[in-house]
């Protein structure tokens, strides 16, 4: 029996906890990501540049002496202006046409080219890694964790938290569904479509770059960080269910738990097959996710 | 009577003369003087261009964004390197290659095939992937780095044999092998059969109605593509001689949409002008900088936005006009 309960504890419990570390990270990410397509209809490849952006703004701005507390703040706050331009000057041209999604997909996927390859440039390519905000690490039920992975769930849990608030329960968020429903309808009550778009695109890719401030000390910062994490975060909003902001939460969970007990059992280099093998399945299975659109029902 | 669609491939027809010519110039420059790393430079820019007919037909004809092409493309490399590895025959890796993705694109497609438009594309994304890492965490493939060590061999042709090590004659054999495999690919969009495709594009939920099936020829149109990866591929390990993981990644896949997109989405011989650009562009950003990403990004973007029909899109119509001038009596 104590022998069940050291090894919940030793081995399970801690590989649990990085699993449910790297959810709320993911979750953070995917967030923006299912938003600007439930409302916009538009798959962001650039998405996981947009993270990386946000981590280079927050290592660019600590080395001119900002606090990093300040920067959680202060980094999305200048991702809402780059989010809001790219929306109207480079998306807006092609969101007209009659192929919207192939389209912007392929408008988005340039541009991370060529946000990825300009971060090389300015940075070069190697990895920072930002001193951690907070050090030491505390005992929960005699299982160790570092209290910066304590203070990212906890901060995580509350911006989910928050934006689900803002979407479903502000008026804001009503006219952001409005619009994600029907657009006709939503321009002639008078919500201001235009700002709506480009306001919710801004808006998701801030959510990007405050994931980037936060997941920089844990994972680092480097040019194609955003590669490596944008295709789990893909996984969890197609498992979800393109839009959902519920089903991101429930999927960014569950994948992510998934993937650590097939590190722990099986090896590490496959947890990274059997995610993405599930969203195939999923895709064929049942493409709209688990939970529908943002807005629809 | 010739229709829109024939006088369009009439006019790829021409543009893809002009390119044989320019390649066999380039031939004769590379041939006089003695250049190996420019020869083989291009002889890559075919086997990707390759690549890229296969997206096109996917893309430009039936309206299906496959962001997984490099699945076949890579299962052909892998599959090449290990028959010619144990069997130094051109055609035993060809048979096999080309039999492999048929087979690969059959239940590939029975998979991808469940879904419609912005999920297709994430599905064969998904699945590209899924393959990659497997491939990535198989020692028995080399894991990441590959297979390495594929022997130079010699090409049967019956009456002659060319050398994959020779710089010349593997450009002109595989530029050969690319335009059979346009010239198949272009006589099966010109059939009824690639009429159903473009319908299928335009709208397919009018299909039924005309009593055509959809499933069959989207499947069709899948498995033909796969085929076309494969061998493209199979060409691959011939002409560096490796195989690596990094041949089924998604640079790969998304480096084909690039050059279709670019060189012209539904013009067949697009994406080979588009292979030839971006290997050119490629070769010559890079000699100044590192970074030709940026340069190759900014005009694909503006590929996207200005110019929707890319760059073979724009000029075929002019010549589409001159052979409707050229057939009235």
């Amino acid at each position: 029996m104590s022998e069940a309960v050291q090894y919940f504890q030793f081995v399970l419990a801690p590989q649990m906890l990085i699993g449910l570390v790297l959810g709320v990270a993911v979750i953070l990410v995917a967030l923006g990501l299912t938003i600007i397509f439930g409302l916009l209809d538009v798959i962001n490849m650039s998405h996981g540049e947009f993270y990386a952006l946000g981590a280079f703004f927050a290592l660019a701005l600590a080395q001119i002496g900002l606090p990093f507390w300040l920067l959680l703040l202060l980094v999305p706050l200048l991702m809402l202006p780059v989010g809001y331009i790219v929306e109207r000057a480079l998306i807006q041209r092609v969101f007209h046409s009659g192929d919207r999604h192939v389209r912007t997909l392929l408008l988005t996927f340039g541009l991370g080219l060529v946000m990825e390859d300009s971060y090389r440039l300015v940075f070069g390519p190697n990895p920072y890694r930002p001193e951690t905000p907070i050090t030491g690490g505390v005992e929960i039920f005699d299982i160790f964790l570092p209290s910066y992975r304590l203070f990212l769930i906890i901060v995580g849990a509350a911006i989910i938290a928050a934006v689900a608030f803002i979407v479903y329960r502000t008026r804001l968020g009503a006219m952001v569904r409005a619009a994600a429903f029907d657009r006709d309808m939503a321009a002639s009550l008078g919500v201001p479509v235009q700002h709506v778009y480009a306001g919710a695109f801004a808006f998701g890719v801030a959510l990007a770059g405050l994931a980037g401030v936060l997941l920089a000390p844990i994972y680092s910062v480097f040019p194609t960080m955003g590669r490596d994490f944008i295709l789990m975060a893909f996984t969890v909003v197609i498992v979800g269910g393109m839009g959902s902001i519920a089903g991101v939460v429930v999927a960014g969970l569950l994948l992510s738990q998934i993937q650590a007990i097939v590190a722990l059992y099986i090896s590490p280099v496959w947890s990274d097959p059997v995610v993405f093998g599930i969203m195939v399945v999923m895709l064929m299975v049942r493409p709209q996710g688990l939970f529908g659109r943002l807005g629809h029902g | 009577m010739v229709d829109a669609l024939t006088r369009s491939m009439r006019a790829s027809h021409l543009l893809l003369a002009i390119l044989v010519a320019a390649s066999l110039v380039v031939a004769a420059i590379g041939a006089a003087l003695g250049d190996i790393f420019y020869l083989r430079l291009a002889t890559e820019a075919l086997i990707f261009g390759g690549l890229a007919i296969s997206v096109d037909i996917l893309l430009g004809y039936t309206g299906l964004l496959s962001l997984g092409q490099a699945l076949y493309f890579g299962l052909g490399a892998y599959l090449s390197a290990l028959v010619l590895m144990v069997v130094p025959s051109f055609w035993a890796a060809i048979a096999a290659t080309t039999l492999a993705s048929a087979v690969a694109g059959l239940i590939g497609g029975f998979i991808v095939n469940r879904v419609r438009g912005v999920y297709f594309a994430l599905i064969t994304f998904g699945m590209a992937q899924v393959a990659a890492k497997i491939v990535y965490n198989t020692r028995a493939l080399g894991a990441s780095d590959g297979l390495i060590g594929v022997p130079v061999i010699d090409i049967n042709l019956g009456v002659t044999s060319i050398s994959s090590g020779s710089p010349v004659g593997f450009f002109l054999f595989v530029l050969a092998l690319i335009v059979v495999m346009y010239a198949l690919a272009a006589y099966l969009l010109d059939t009824p059969f690639g009429r159903l495709l473009i319908a299928l594009r335009a709208n397919e939920a009018r299909i039924p109605f005309l009593g055509y099936r959809t499933m069959t020829p989207r499947l069709a149109a899948y498995v033909v593509a796969a085929v076309i990866a494969g061998v493209s591929g199979a060409l691959y390990p011939m002409l560096r001689g490796f195989v690596s993981p990094e041949l089924m990644y998604f640079e790969t896949s998304g480096n084909a949409v690039i050059t279709v997109v670019t060189g012209g989405t539904g013009t067949l011989v697009g994406a080979l002008y588009g292979s030839a650009l971006l290997t050119l562009l490629k070769s010559v950003i890079g000699s100044f900088t590192p970074h030709h990403l940026i340069v190759i990004g900014i005009l694909f973007m503006g590929a996207v936005i200005f110019l929707p029909k890319g760059i073979m899109g724009s000029i075929r119509p002019a010549i589409e006009r001159m052979l409707a001038r050229g057939e009235k009596p």
